[in-house]
């Protein structure tokens, strides 16, 4: 529809240049001849208005005789009469035309051809006409065309568009008007002109906003912010069924946006803007509505019946599960919404006077000021603010002195440094019990949301806004202390005080609650809550790196850890993935802690806790649903009690991930192979390309090498891969070929599960290729088995390790001979071949950097706890073979039947070559983790044996069981050799 | 002027890669880049074709307004499809990639639709990064890769094409949901008899004071 290019047939004695001052002559008579828009002369408009946009920037940057010409014709007067006449299809020329500004204001470099198109005050004239903004194109271009003006602000430009002695100004007054228009990007678009405007420091433009629009624009604001969360609320009463799961994240998505906006324009600093909106937002929005609704339960309760007062710390439970059961009255929300909204400005605003406000009331206010008001609230504050001051200024700035204000009636203000330590516990808490809790009733109903017993709904965010007002930045620790952090004490005289800080007990153990709730099968508690209250925990216990936990609390935190061993114990194997799903967890969760800010995010979490995986919601923040789940959840669960308990002890992870990555070969690692058993086999890739490499099998991995040019019987490792993770079929075509694909190991990088590679291996002959098959099979099996032992070690399952029990000598024996390969034939009948899959091979001392840690407290409890297993690990592995023919098809690798095998093939040692060496490539690190330091060439701690300076041996253990073989390939094995 | 679907676009990337150019030259394809005059605007639209429907772009850029967290987060949610530009000539702009994408990812609804770019392919003496590299960093992420050049016009209409392409067959899928019209996407006025309130389908005359949608 536009003529395009029309100009390009020439005539009418146009200029061959297109780009020069003659061509914008040419131009202006064409606009001087058509002054009146018409069906007929409106492509031939466009195309002008068009062509002067792109003759002025070319001009303010090869010409400015091209800009004089403009201003002396005064040519922006055209644009305006042009955009005034309501006929012939104006809004299409109109459109062009504020496309052509828009491309004149954003593409002009040249600070005075700039000036000159602000100067003649046409610009404001073209911002206050009247488009036609029912029509969504021009509405678009005019809001882009502000959007476009407020980015050239600054202290020079902005007297063009704000008048100082008219006060007017139109580029801010007529783009706020749209600021609530129903098209989002229009929206956008007014918020970025407003932060433009306020970006710009000019006093007297400042003035004029605050004076002129700040309240009604705030207050709109404000207004349309409420009116919101209405609809949010109703959203979330009306949908048990998490029907109108996408309205709801609008909804939640638009109150960010509007948090955000505010943030957005308190960071901004200016005092008094600051102080017009943070007054509207307290004052109409966040304590009459917000923190309000945090009271509709105790309210109504009081009303009812004094006395039951008393039970307002038994759980009740209906109330947290389902908001509808309580009556909106004058315009609250439900606790549960009004605890996830505050959590939101907690951890979105950081102004100050705002949270600052707002944490007092919800942490401080006690009963008195609930009772004479919302408006007496913030005044309540301010005097709490006054007091402070005073103190400071009197130079008794002590923040214990703060609690003398009779407004705070807070018991800490006894704390003394003379009192012992179980007054201090009784002292600790400001809330402590019943009595005094129910003198601060917005704490209160967050306190009671705590409770887990029906289900963590609430809960989840009780603990975020406790977690998001503890490390809020604008939030002093004077408010926040002792009820949210730990309070540091003066270090008394005398020494037998063992604390040093105090800490809020009865908060403690609500969440030490939720964490032994956790533990609990069949629990009803999410895990992103358990992460979120064990985050909580320890903001509210660590002081400087160290916790200051009691003993008895303690532990319960032990408690905690052994019950969720015990609940992982009930899944361990019983799924046949269970060793890819608990690394498949720990890289998940390595991925970073939970971010609460993004939890909040998340509009899923306020709709009643569910288990169905149908309805999109992330594992973590919904039920577990079926036994994999279950599964999934017990290992989580595992991890996260297990880290806190590190943490705790200001301990670091050795024992997780289960590879360690140091102990692993590398890519362009040189290894020393004499006598290591090395298959050469050519690797023939997918795409054709072939490689004659040798395969040398190490205990956890697959390796493929290349002479090394440089020493004799060295290798250089060219591709590495974890035995675990390969798949190996013959050929049935050529009995000298495998086909081998190697998956990538899991890794948080990246979803990215294209194998490591997929290729034929071609071997010398068919007894080559079986003995390489047979090796692979068994090695990807004694892999898993290996790791499947380190979990149970972890577990504490009892018979895993420790000292080296009658049924373990035969291994033990194995072991300490796998050295020495000649040895191990006659040794192949003393094991019992007969273990259950994971039971294996005796666990040798391995895992580099690994301590026993667990190997004590797992005797102590096979001694005491687990009358069922009897010492006698042999009994106990045939009552697990029994078990595991039960489950023929549990888990790949297991050994039907025992299997003697004549056919030993040992597996090679290779011996790492030093540091010096391996570090001529860059390394591949999987998962690095903090690991007590260790000699990088002493990957075996137990090869210690060997005299110390030769090249120790990097996996050696030698498979004795020449049962292993897997299920689906041991037959076929048999028959060919 | 009437429509079937309305899409929305943003363009994202480091500053100076070309983005409003990439716009100027898909919304006016009469801007001939002559004299190396470098021509950008922050808005536009155009009507294109997609399986006989009247589709609509509209796309608005980001540039400038980085600053400000609430309007990136607003943007990213709004659009249906976004246009992640790298210059080929400058590697730095190829390395930032990762935190532009973990940004619309977190930010935008899942279902939007990314296109990378490899912007400046006009200038191939002074390539620093290699269209290999591009395509292997759209594989990993799940993205559509072309290289483009704002100066030639080579591939604009592709990239922007393309990416309706995609998003068409999405609404075809039933993943987006057309009536949310926070997705970016909507539908024309005379298209939409299920929903005959659809706010700002051209017949408010006020814009102002509506009801928040």
């Amino acid at each position: 529809m536009f003529r395009s290019r029309s100009w390009f047939s020439g005539g009418w004695g146009r200029p061959k240049n297109l780009h020069s001052l003659e061509h914008l002559k040419y131009l202006y008579n064409v606009l001087s001849r058509n002054q009146t828009v018409s069906e007929h002369n409106r492509g031939l408009l466009v195309e002008s208005l068009r062509s002067i946009a792109e003759i002025l920037i070319w001009g303010d940057q090869n010409d400015s005789s091209v800009f004089d010409f403009f201003l002396e014709k005064n040519m922006l007067s055209f644009f305006l009469r042009i955009m005034r006449q309501r006929s012939g299809g104006s809004s299409f020329v109109c459109v062009q035309l504020l496309q052509t500004l828009n491309i004149l204001f954003e593409n002009i470099r040249n600070e005075t051809s700039l000036y000159y198109l602000l100067s003649n005050n046409h610009v404001n004239s073209i911002i206050v006409h009247k488009f036609d903004f029912s029509d969504e194109e021009v509405m678009a271009y005019y809001i882009s065309f502000l959007k476009t003006l407020s980015l050239k602000l600054n202290a020079h430009t902005i007297h063009f568009f704000y008048n100082e002695h008219t006060n007017d100004f139109p580029l801010y007054t007529e783009a706020i008007k749209f600021f609530n228009h129903p098209e989002s990007m229009v929206r956008i678009a007014v918020r970025t002109l407003t932060l433009n405007v306020y970006k710009v420091d000019d006093t007297s433009m400042l003035a004029f906003i605050r004076d002129r629009t700040a309240a009604p624009y705030f207050s709109n604001i404000v207004w349309f912010i409420g009116k919101h969360i209405q609809e949010l609320d109703t959203c979330v009463r009306n949908d048990a069924d998490h029907q109108s799961q996408n309205r709801l994240s609008d909804l939640v998505a638009e109150h960010l946006d509007h948090l955000h906006y505010i943030n957005d324009i308190l960071c901004l600093n200016i005092i008094d803007l600051n102080h017009v909106l943070t007054d509207h937002l307290l004052h109409k929005l966040l304590i009459p509505l917000y923190i309000y609704s945090l009271s509709s339960a105790r309210r109504k309760m009081s009303a009812n019946d004094t006395a039951t007062q008393r039970m307002s710390l038994t759980p009740k439970s209906s109330h947290h599960n389902s908001p509808k059961s309580h009556e909106m009255t004058n315009g609250k929300v439900s606790c549960v919404v009004a605890l996830f909204l505050l959590s939101q400005v907690f951890l979105i605003l950081s102004h100050s006077p705002l949270t600052q406000t707002l944490a007092w009331i919800i942490l401080k206010a006690d009963k008195s000021v609930f009772e004479s008001g919302v408006d007496k609230l913030h005044d309540f504050f301010e005097y709490y603010e006054r007091r402070k001051t005073e103190d400071e200024a009197s130079g008794s700035g002590h923040s214990e002195r703060d609690s003398d204000s009779p407004k705070e009636n807070i018991l800490s203000d006894k704390t003394n440094i003379n009192i012992t330590d179980e007054e201090k516990e009784k002292l600790a808490d400001p809330a402590e019990g019943a009595a005094s809790l129910k003198n601060f009733p917005f704490l209160e109903t967050v306190y009671e949301a705590l409770d887990c017993t029906e289900n963590d709904y609430a809960a989840l965010f009780a603990l975020s806004l406790l977690y998001a007002m503890a490390s809020n930045e604008g939030v002093t620790s004077d408010i926040t202390e002792q009820v949210l952090r730990p309070k540091k004490l003066y270090v008394s005289k005398n020494s037998d005080v063992s604390k040093d800080a105090l800490y809020n007990t009865y908060l403690v153990e609500k969440v030490l609650q939720i964490i032994i709730f956790s533990c609990q099968p069949s629990c009803r508690v999410r895990l992103v809550t358990l992460e979120l209250a064990l985050k909580l925990f320890v903001q509210l216990t660590v002081c400087d790196g160290k916790t200051v936990l009691s003993e008895s609390h303690r532990n319960t935190v032990e408690t905690a850890r052994v019950q969720s061993m015990a609940l992982l114990r009930n899944f361990y194997k019983s799924e046949e993935i269970f060793l890819d799903m608990f690394e498949h967890e720990y890289c998940d969760m390595s991925k970073g802690s939970l971010n609460v800010e993004w939890l909040c995010m998340d509009s899923a979490i306020l709709l009643p806790p569910t288990g169905t995986p149908m309805t999109g919601i992330d594992f973590t923040k919904r039920l577990p649903c079926g036994e994999v789940e279950r599964a999934r959840r017990a290992i989580r669960v595992y991890f996260l009690v297990r880290n806190l308990v590190l943490t705790l002890n200001g301990e670091v992870e050795t024992q997780l991930p289960l590879t360690n990555p140091q102990s692993c070969v590398q890519i362009d690692q040189a290894l020393d192979l004499n006598n290591s058993d090395l298959i050469a086999c050519t690797v023939v890739y997918k795409d054709g390309a072939k490689m004659r490499r040798f395969l040398v099998i190490d205990i956890l991995q697959l390796i493929l090498v290349e002479p090394d040019s440089k020493r004799l019987g060295w290798g250089v490792a060219k591709l590495v891969g974890f035995l675990q993770d390969i798949e190996v079929t013959g050929d049935k075509d050529d009995s000298r070929c495998l086909h081998i694909t190697i998956h990538r190991p899991i890794s948080g990088a990246s979803s990215n599960r294209v194998p490591l590679l997929n290729a034929k291996f071609v071997f010398d002959d068919n007894i080559r290729c079986m003995a390489a098959k047979q090796r692979l099979t068994k090695g990807r099996i004694k892999a898993r088995q290996k790791k499947m032992q380190h979990i149970a070690r972890l577990l504490e399952i009892p018979g895993q390790s420790g000292p080296p029990s009658p049924a373990f000598a035969g291994q033990g024996a194995s072991y300490s001979r796998s050295a020495r390969p000649t040895a191990r034939a006659e040794n192949r009948f003393l094991f019992n071949i007969n273990r259950g899959p994971g039971f294996a091979a005796p666990r040798r001392e391995s895992s580099p950097g690994v301590v026993h840690r667990a190997d004590e407290s797992m005797r102590r409890l096979r001694d005491g706890e687990s009358p069922n297993r009897a010492p006698n690990a042999r009994r106990d592995s045939g009552r697990k073979e029994t078990r595991s023919k039960e489950r023929v098809k549990s888990r790949e690798g297991s050994p039907r039947m025992p299997r003697p095998r004549s056919e030993e093939i040992p597996l090679e040692l290779i011996k790492k070559a030093p540091q010096s060496i391996i570090d001529m490539a860059p390394k591949i690190t999987i998962l690095p983790r903090p690991q007590t330091p260790k000699i990088a060439n002493e990957p075996e701690p137990s090869t210690s044996n060997e005299p110390p300076k030769e090249t120790p041996k990097l996996d050696i253990s030698v498979s004795k069981e020449t049962s292993f073989i897997a299920e689906e390939n041991g037959e076929e094995t048999e028959e060919k050799l | 002027m009437s429509y079937a679907y309305l899409f929305k676009y943003i363009i994202i990337g480091d500053t100076g890669v070309g983005k409003s150019c990439l716009l100027l030259q898909f919304t006016d394809k009469r801007f001939q880049p002559v004299h190396d005059l470098t021509i950008g605007v922050e808005f536009g639209a155009r009507m294109i074709t997609i399986d006989s429907k009247q589709i609509k772009l509209q796309i608005w850029d980001t540039a400038g307004q980085e600053a400000f967290r609430s309007i990136t987060r607003s943007y990213y949610r709004g659009a249906a499809g976004a246009l992640l530009v790298y210059d080929i000539t400058r590697r730095e702009t190829f390395n930032h990639l990762t935190t532009w994408l973990d940004d619309a990812r977190q930010h935008s609804n899942s279902n939007m639709v990314i296109m990378l770019i490899g912007n400046k392919s006009d200038l191939e003496s002074r390539r620093e990064v290699k269209k290999e590299e591009g395509e292997a960093f759209a594989r990993e992420h799940g993205l559509v890769f072309m290289e483009t050049s704002a100066k030639t016009a080579a591939n604009v209409e592709e990239a922007f094409i393309n990416t309706a392409k995609e998003i068409y067959e999405k609404i075809q899928e039933g993943v987006f949901d057309i009536n949310n019209e926070a997705n970016g996407i909507k539908i024309g006025p005379q298209h939409s008899p299920t929903n005959p309130s659809l706010p700002g389908s051209g017949s408010s005359g006020g814009s102002q004071g509506s009801g928040c949608c």
